[in-house]
């Protein structure tokens, strides 16, 4: 029986570019001869470095940490000794404090010995691994794993995130493609952490093969269950995932555990498991690296901080002419100016555009109220209103459209006839109007 | 040194621009003019040219005289002389055609703010502005009458005024003819059919939204059964086809939700028919253009709630969640 696809109103097909890399397996990066790891990755506090110039560090050992609740750790991604602890240009296209690492000679291999049974471990230890070892949201959200570990209300679900909704990228795909069993073994402790009762996978029906591999390995337990997806921007953001697949009503403000569920991404949900059996920190990801100008696309698992111009090379790419390279996917990611600047735990893809794809720089046009922003905004707004207020930085009126409410996940510029950088204009303004609102 | 762009996100874009939008809608009119040149031959050629040029010439103009670029490129001021010129007979006084469009690009559109700022459809406001000054037209047709080019014979009698004859109910056309192409009216009137394959060009594109012409000929189509004419003469005759198809879908001037859409079309539907039944008048173009006026309106009335604000609960709802 053909299960049935779900999916949320509004939102766009935009073409997917995954046939680049979708059939390519995990494949290990050559680590680069130096990384460069920013202290602050995750949202909430930065960390404060806990080594100095002229440390010898070991690949694993913690590097920054926080008193903050708040924070997650870092470590060291390769073995060598510290060159620095200074500013450096980072993913943000800010300078921000880094550790700088040049690798020595040693394996350069994270040893995988089991410390913990992933079927006895208690749910403490479990969530003192999830903390210790750095792990955060690796979907793009960065939000610290463990805030999210001891939920006060009691949550029903837990609802895991393979929609990866992005262009381009195929990380997650190639993950629960390879890693199904760790996922679910991964599932588990979560949810007993959570004291969740079930956990629903949501995937995207463009990835039949880990919608399968998934099935396979959940297959007889009746507290898993897999959602098929409907293959539409922005499937993967959590509010339109939780109502496709829960059909809950995401109301303004309410945390996602006020409505009985936990959304975590498949590729954080294995990286806490490999936390808690392994002991093994968030040291590297995997990225998908792709773009028609890619010599070797792929799905690389890539040291956290490792510099872009590494990746360029390893992945030969050889002509950046005008090109843009996106951290991240290619409609929320950040173009980035600097091949200095370095993998983060949040880095889903390295996209690299050529210039016949990149979105034309040239100049806007004022609104022509197609109003196909609003046909196509998954958060049921006017972006194109909300555009005109922002623009003639009317804060209020644009407060009275919603802003606030505005996910930020780019359709309305993406469908925009006049090249209107909507979700910029939205960006920029949104803080204004957070004050005013506060006042 | 490598030159990387890194303007913000997102970094795709779909390819749909206004320019192409604009050039779009003016290919989904050729086949109806190549009907019009067909029918009335040079007269129509004229016509359209005069009022191409005029509009191309009057957006220049008044972006020089506001300190804006040129906007030639995004191909909106020939979409408007074209509509304006097919609002018109063939054989019209090119002065009349001329003037129409100025109106239409310099005053209805740039003095307006330019193009998305504009509240009345240009093309119609500029044609119908022409119908309120006969007395200026009654002095220039004496004063210009020697300029006025003549380029052929036309058959003027049948030209003349098919909706009269609709009043009258006597209509000297099949329904085949009135479908595929008759001489009668307005340039942009002479065939439906083609009119239909040009908006179901438009409609593919995804241009235009089917909500508006449809809920326009729907309305008309039901009201005129009240009135006691032929609803397919009705229908088929005059300006219907070109202004619920061409003019009404205008994006700048017409509702942005779906039920706005549809409220929009319904009412224009009813305005056509009183305007109708009042007298031998065409009523698509006012009745299109009062409706432009109550689109902010409509727009307020049907705005719909954003995916956060709080819903009404189904009935069931509270139950399921805790467990």
């Amino acid at each position: 029986m053909e299960q049935e696809v779900k999916t949320f109103q509004g939102g766009a097909h935009i073409p997917h570019y995954k046939s680049y890399t979708e059939d390519k397996p995990i494949e290990k990066m050559a680590a680069p001869s130096e990384v460069i790891i920013p202290l602050h990755q995750t949202s909430g506090a930065p960390c404060k470095p806990v080594v100095k110039e002229g440390d010898k560090v070991k690949i694993g050992e913690k590097i920054g940490d926080s008193d903050e609740f708040f924070s997650a750790p870092v470590h060291a991604s390769i073995s060598g000794t510290v060159k620095a602890v200074e500013p450096r240009m980072t993913y943000t296209g800010k300078e921000d404090e880094c550790v700088v690492i040049e690798a020595d000679d040693s394996s350069q291999e994270f040893e995988m010995k089991q410390v913990r049974d992933p079927d006895t471990v208690s749910v403490e230890d479990y969530r003192k691994c999830v903390r210790e070892g750095g792990v955060a949201g690796m979907g793009g959200a960065a939000l610290p794993t463990h805030v999210q570990t001891s939920p006060r209300q009691p949550v029903d679900t837990l609802l895991l995130n393979g929609a990866e909704c992005e262009p381009f990228l195929t990380c997650d795909h190639r993950l629960m493609l390879e890693k199904a069993e760790e996922l679910v073994k991964g599932a588990e402790l979560k949810m007993k952490s959570i004291g969740a009762r079930r956990t629903l996978f949501g995937i995207e029906v463009n990835k039949p093969d880990a919608i399968d591999a998934v099935k396979e390995q959940i297959k007889g337990r009746d507290d898993m269950e897999v959602v098929p997806l409907a293959v539409k921007y922005p499937q993967g953001f959590k509010s339109h995932l939780i109502k496709a697949a829960t059909g809950r009503d995401v109301p303004r403000g309410a945390r996602s555990a006020e409505l009985g569920c936990i959304v975590r991404n498949v590729g954080t949900t294995v990286a806490a498991y490999e936390a808690t059996v392994y002991d093994k920190p968030l040291i590297e990801r995997i990225v998908t690296v792709s773009g028609p100008k890619v010599g070797k696309p792929g799905n690389y698992v890539i040291r956290i901080g490792t510099p872009l111009y590494h990746i360029v090379e390893q992945c030969e790419i050889t002509d950046l002419e005008g090109c843009k390279i996106v951290l991240g996917g290619p409609m929320t990611g950040l173009a980035q100016s600097d091949l200095n600047a370095s993998v983060v735990k949040s880095s889903t893809g390295v996209i690299v555009l050529p210039p016949e794809m990149v979105r034309d720089t040239m100049e806007y046009m004022d609104c022509v109220r197609c109003g196909k922003c609003v046909d196509h905004c998954p958060m049921f707004l006017y972006p194109s209103e909300i555009s005109i207020y922002a623009e003639s930085e009317m804060y209020e009126e644009a407060n009275e459209w919603n802003i606030l409410d505005c996910i930020e996940c780019g359709i309305c510029s993406y469908v925009c006839p006049s090249y209107r950088p909507i979700v910029h204009m939205i960006q920029r303004v949104s803080p204004e109007v957070e004050k005013l609102q506060k006042r | 040194m490598t030159r990387l762009i890194s303007t913000p996100g997102p970094h795709l874009k779909a390819e749909e621009t206004v320019s192409r939008a604009m050039l779009d809608v003016v290919l989904a009119l050729v086949p109806v003019s190549a009907m019009a040149v067909y029918f009335f031959g040079l007269y129509a050629l004229f016509t359209i040219g005069v009022c191409l040029i005029t509009a191309v010439i009057t957006e220049l103009v008044f972006r020089k005289a506001m300190g804006k670029a040129p906007s030639i490129k995004d191909c909106s001021a020939i979409l408007t002389g074209l509509l304006v010129a097919l609002c018109f007979p063939a054989t019209v006084v090119w002065w009349k055609a001329a003037l129409a469009t100025f109106v239409a690009v310099g005053i209805v559109k740039e003095l307006m703010g330019g193009l998305g700022w504009n509240l009345f459809n240009p093309a119609l406001l500029g044609r119908v502005s022409v119908i309120l000054l006969p007395s200026l037209f009654g002095w220039l047709n004496v004063q210009l009458d020697g300029l006025q080019p003549h380029l052929g014979t036309v058959d003027i009698t049948t030209q003349a005024t098919p909706l009269a004859l609709l009043h009258t109910g006597e209509v000297p056309f099949s329904l085949g003819q009135l479908i595929v192409g008759f001489e009668g009216g307005a340039m942009g009137e002479v065939s439906p059919l083609l009119l239909l394959i040009g908006a179901a060009y438009l409609l593919y594109k995804k241009h235009i939204d089917w909500r508006i012409p449809v809920s326009i000929i729907a309305t008309v189509f039901v009201l005129s059964l009240l009135v006691g004419a032929n609803p397919l003469h009705y229908v088929l005759i005059g300006g219907i086809f070109l202004g619920a198809f061409f003019m009404a879908t205008d994006w700048v001037t017409s509702p942005m939700t779906d039920k706005g859409k549809l409220i929009f079309g319904v009412a224009i539907g009813v305005l056509i028919v009183v305007f109708r039944s009042i007298g031998p008048v065409e009523g698509v173009a006012f009745s299109i253009l009062i409706m432009n006026a109550f689109v902010p309106l409509i727009n307020k009335w049907t705005r719909r709630p954003s995916f956060s604000d709080p819903r009404p609960a189904p009935a069931s709802a509270g139950k399921e969640v805790s467990g």
